[in-house]
């Protein structure tokens, strides 16, 4: 391979030092984390965008595991909470307590509550009650939080992860859309294959011997960050998320036949960004400087399916989201002329 | 900049090729529609003759060549041919990414590298067509025109069909010359050799005289009458105007001639029988043709119709007697005089009309079917009247009418009518159920009794039921609650 030109030498550099990183972070994680190559993966684009993950899936897939190791991965603060029904905004957030000084006067000071951390792990977040659930929006979106009228920025970087359980939903709380929205991704978390089976067995029955390392600082992390947003996108790429996007609304005329059927409301513009930012990250941790079509396939799924609301006839036909977007995208791409006969228009 | 002009180079390549895969496209779209085109010329290359095989061939390379032209020069901007070479050769939107953003004025710093690394990328491709040939869907019919031309150029003209407009300025002598020979008609063909003898001199004249309007039947022609025109049936044979007038004409005549072919509307049974034979026998004797010979089927048959009309009337006096007349005329039939035949029958038919005449006097003038039904009946009735012949009837004496008490019936209602008593539906008959309302009050009974009527009157056997019930109640052991719900039913029997 020729080497590029000189003047390219540090932006090269960045890049690779991106890549490097990246794929240590996941080594790291892949010691404790047997299998789950995507969901591992859609986790740190999550990161390195700068947005929140929602994971979802069944007891026992290591949901938990994963973002306890990412945390001990990286030198971030790690806090994290079990969301249940009698949990209060104030547990998250934190309160005013009166305390005395030296001269025993009382005043209030505020107790800062588990979100004031780098990484917080929500566990099923559906089984607090909306208004819990409620408290973590600004914090998500603002990075900050309000107590008494007095704002409190959190730590940066500031990563949610949430997971959620979609049986035993008895009990449960779904996150409002407005909460939902707030998630740059939400993973699906499957059940492991025979192979990833007997590597759980074999790992988590015997002395357990392996260490975490921690590899990437905060400040790395948001370097990295800043690195991701400087990638450049085609024009004809941007378009194309531009009509994934809005061919997930109905009233657009461009919709595809299946979004007109079985879709109320579709993605918001934060579906757009996400699905920019997340592949803008997928490209870079390929090594490349630019965006391409095939990151937006692979990120369309996980920054979109959560933002897509199935009207009555979708709901009762059991419509699965992910082949919904799946033809959204088709029609985009065929609408935005990367179809085959582009060379006879 | 070393990297975009590799990058530019790359897009031009793509491009030469996408110009060219159009041009091939558009090229056979062309091609196809041109072998249609090119159709034309050799079917009427009887017209044209060599011209139409060279418009052929131009037309064939001219629509090949024209397609072939207009995807050559179709539109094709530069970051098409990019994106189009970033699929083909693998590249994951490099080229095109680089290409846009490297003139753009907010270019981040990782763009040069975006930019270098293309370029490094594009240096290391072979050269390679990369835009697959698209073959439109009119390439698969090419031969069809082709060959439907190769076998028009192979084959001999089609003689083409020679419409040309009745000439107005034709000559009247070259008119006389052409006469149609179709023109069988010859009450036309005598007026037109008629025609022919006129004076060429006299054609002016009748050409500038004044017509009038006809008044009535044979009035005075009026000036601007084409009536009087088509009267004169020689200024119509001499016109070439009136040529297709004419003919049209007799074609109508020969066609109301022709009675047999026209639907036997005749056959009617309201109509009377005698005044169908005397349609049929006109018809026989030839219609408005004078000349045209009597059939002798035809002839036959009105006879044997004739007899079985006498047969028929045969007690209705001498006059109404024709069957002598028809059986001569049959007779003479068979020894094949047709002449004596047609006289016997004319001699029949004579009989035939003035019994006819005779039926019409008077009251009898009513006429139709009511009449003769009415004296039928009086005749069958034998009152002693007698009947002049059929439909004839006498005065009502006084105080005697039509209406019922008023006729000649001694019954105050007059006579029942036959349908009454004929109709067995209209008759109640004892014994036999019938649809609709009963008299008696239904039972609700099932099964088979349920469809004869109850012979048992309901209201006599409910007291005795009840008494039943009342003995059975107090025999049985019958719980007090259920003894009221069995006395309330049959409470409601009776109430209905």
């Amino acid at each position: 391979m020729a080497q590029p030109p000189v003047s390219s030498q540090p932006q090269e550099q960045r890049v690779t030092e991106f890549v490097s990183s990246y794929q240590a972070l996941r080594a790291e994680v892949g010691k404790i984390i047997v299998g789950h190559a995507d969901v591992v993966g859609q986790v740190l684009v999550g990161l390195f965008a700068g947005g929140h993950v929602l994971l979802e899936g069944v007891p026992g897939l290591g949901k938990t595991l994963l973002i306890k190791t990412l945390a001990e991965s990286l030198e971030l603060t790690f806090s994290r909470i079990q969301f249940t029904p009698d949990l209060m905004p104030g547990d998250i957030i934190g309160t005013n307590i009166i305390v005395e000084d030296a001269q025993a006067r009382k005043h209030f000071q505020f107790q800062r509550g588990p979100i004031f951390g780098h990484i917080l792990l929500a566990d099923e977040v559906n089984r607090a009650t909306p208004k819990t659930q409620s408290a973590l929006l600004e914090g998500m979106q603002e990075g900050a939080v309000t107590v008494s009228g007095a704002a409190h920025p959190l730590p940066s970087p500031f990563f949610v992860l949430a997971t959620q359980n979609p049986i035993e939903m008895e009990g449960t709380y779904p996150l409002p859309e407005a909460q939902l929205d707030r998630f740059l991704f939400k993973l699906r978390v499957r059940y492991p294959g025979l192979e990833e089976l007997t590597e759980i067995i074999d790992r988590t029955t015997h002395v357990r011997q392996v260490e975490v390392r921690r590899v990437l600082t905060g400040a790395q992390v948001l370097a990295m960050r800043e690195l991701v947003r400087e990638i450049p996108i085609a024009s004809h790429v941007r378009d194309l998320a531009s009509f994934i996007v809005l061919g997930t609304h109905p009233q657009w005329e461009g919709a595809p036949e299946a979004t007109r059927r079985f879709i109320r409301y579709g993605a918001s513009p934060r579906g757009a960004q996400a699905l920019v930012l997340g592949s803008k990250v997928r490209a870079i941790s390929e090594g490349r400087f630019n965006v391409s079509v095939d990151d937006l396939r692979a990120t369309a799924l996980p920054a979109l399916r959560h933002r897509l609301i199935l009207n009555f006839e979708g709901e009762a036909e059991g419509i699965d989201v992910d082949d919904l977007i799946g033809q959204i995208v088709e029609n985009a791409e065929s609408r935005s002329g990367s179809g085959k006969e582009v060379f006879l228009r | 900049m070393p990297g975009p002009t590799v990058i530019e180079r790359l897009v031009a390549d793509v491009g030469r090729q996408i110009r060219l895969r159009r041009a091939e496209f558009y090229g056979l779209r062309g091609l196809f529609w041109g072998a249609v085109a090119a159709v034309v010329p050799l079917v009427v290359k009887e017209s044209f003759g060599v011209w139409s095989y060279v418009a052929a061939a131009l037309l064939l390379i001219g629509g090949a060549t024209a397609g072939a032209l207009r995807g050559f020069l179709m539109r094709l901007p530069q970051a098409e041919a990019a994106r189009l070479a970033d699929r083909g050769y693998g590249l994951a939107e490099r080229v095109s990414t680089a290409l846009e953003w490297s003139s753009r004025p907010d270019r981040t710093p990782i763009v040069d590298a975006l930019v270098a690394d293309a370029s490094t990328r594009v240096e290391q491709l072979g050269a390679r067509r990369i835009i697959v040939r698209r073959v439109p869907r009119e390439a698969r019919l090419v031969p069809v025109p082709l060959v439907i031309g190769l076998a028009l150029a192979a084959a001999p003209p089609i003689p083409l069909p020679e419409g040309r407009l009745p000439s107005f300025s034709v000559s009247r002598e070259d008119d006389e010359e052409k006469a149609p020979p179709d023109r069988s008609g010859e009450m036309q063909e005598a007026e037109r050799k008629q025609a022919t003898r006129r004076d060429p001199v006299q054609r002016a004249d009748v050409q500038e005289r004044n017509l009038s309007p006809r008044l009535g039947g044979g009035g005075q022609s009026q000036p601007g009458d084409l009536a009087a025109v088509f009267k004169d049936t020689s200024l119509g044979g001499r016109a070439p105007d009136f040529n297709s007038f004419l003919k049209k004409g007799d074609d109508r005549l020969r066609m109301l001639e022709q009675l047999d072919r026209i639907p036997d509307l005749q056959s009617d049974f309201t109509q009377n029988q005698t005044r169908m034979v005397f349609q049929k026998a006109k018809a026989l004797r030839g219609g408005l043709d004078p000349n045209k010979k009597v059939s002798p089927e035809k002839l036959r048959e009105l006879l044997s119709e004739m007899e079985r009309l006498g047969r028929k009337n045969g007690g209705q006096g001498q006059a109404g007697n024709w069957s002598g007349d028809v059986y001569e005329g049959m007779e003479a039939l068979e020894g094949g005089q047709s002449d004596k035949a047609m006289e016997a029958m004319e001699r029949a038919l004579n009989k035939m009309r003035s019994m006819e005449e005779r039926g019409r006097d008077g009251k009898s003038l009513k006429g139709g079917r009511e009449s003769e039904r009415r004296g039928g009946r009086r005749g069958d009735k034998g009152s002693g009247q007698q009947a002049g012949g059929p439909g004839d009837e006498g005065d009502f004496p006084e105080g005697e009418g039509l209406l019922p008490g008023r006729g000649k019936s001694t019954s105050p209602k007059g006579d029942a009518t036959s349908r009454l008593s004929g109709n067995p539906f209209d008759v109640g008959v004892e014994g036999e159920a019938r649809p609709g309302r009963k008299q008696g009050i239904d039972t609700n009974m099932l099964g088979r009794g349920a469809q004869m009527p109850s012979r048992m009157q309901y209201m006599g056997v409910l007291g005795q039921y009840r008494k039943m019930m009342e003995e059975s109640i107090a025999r049985e052991q019958v719980p007090r609650d259920f003894q009221g719900q069995v006395k309330e039913y049959f409470q409601s029997l009776d109430e209905k």
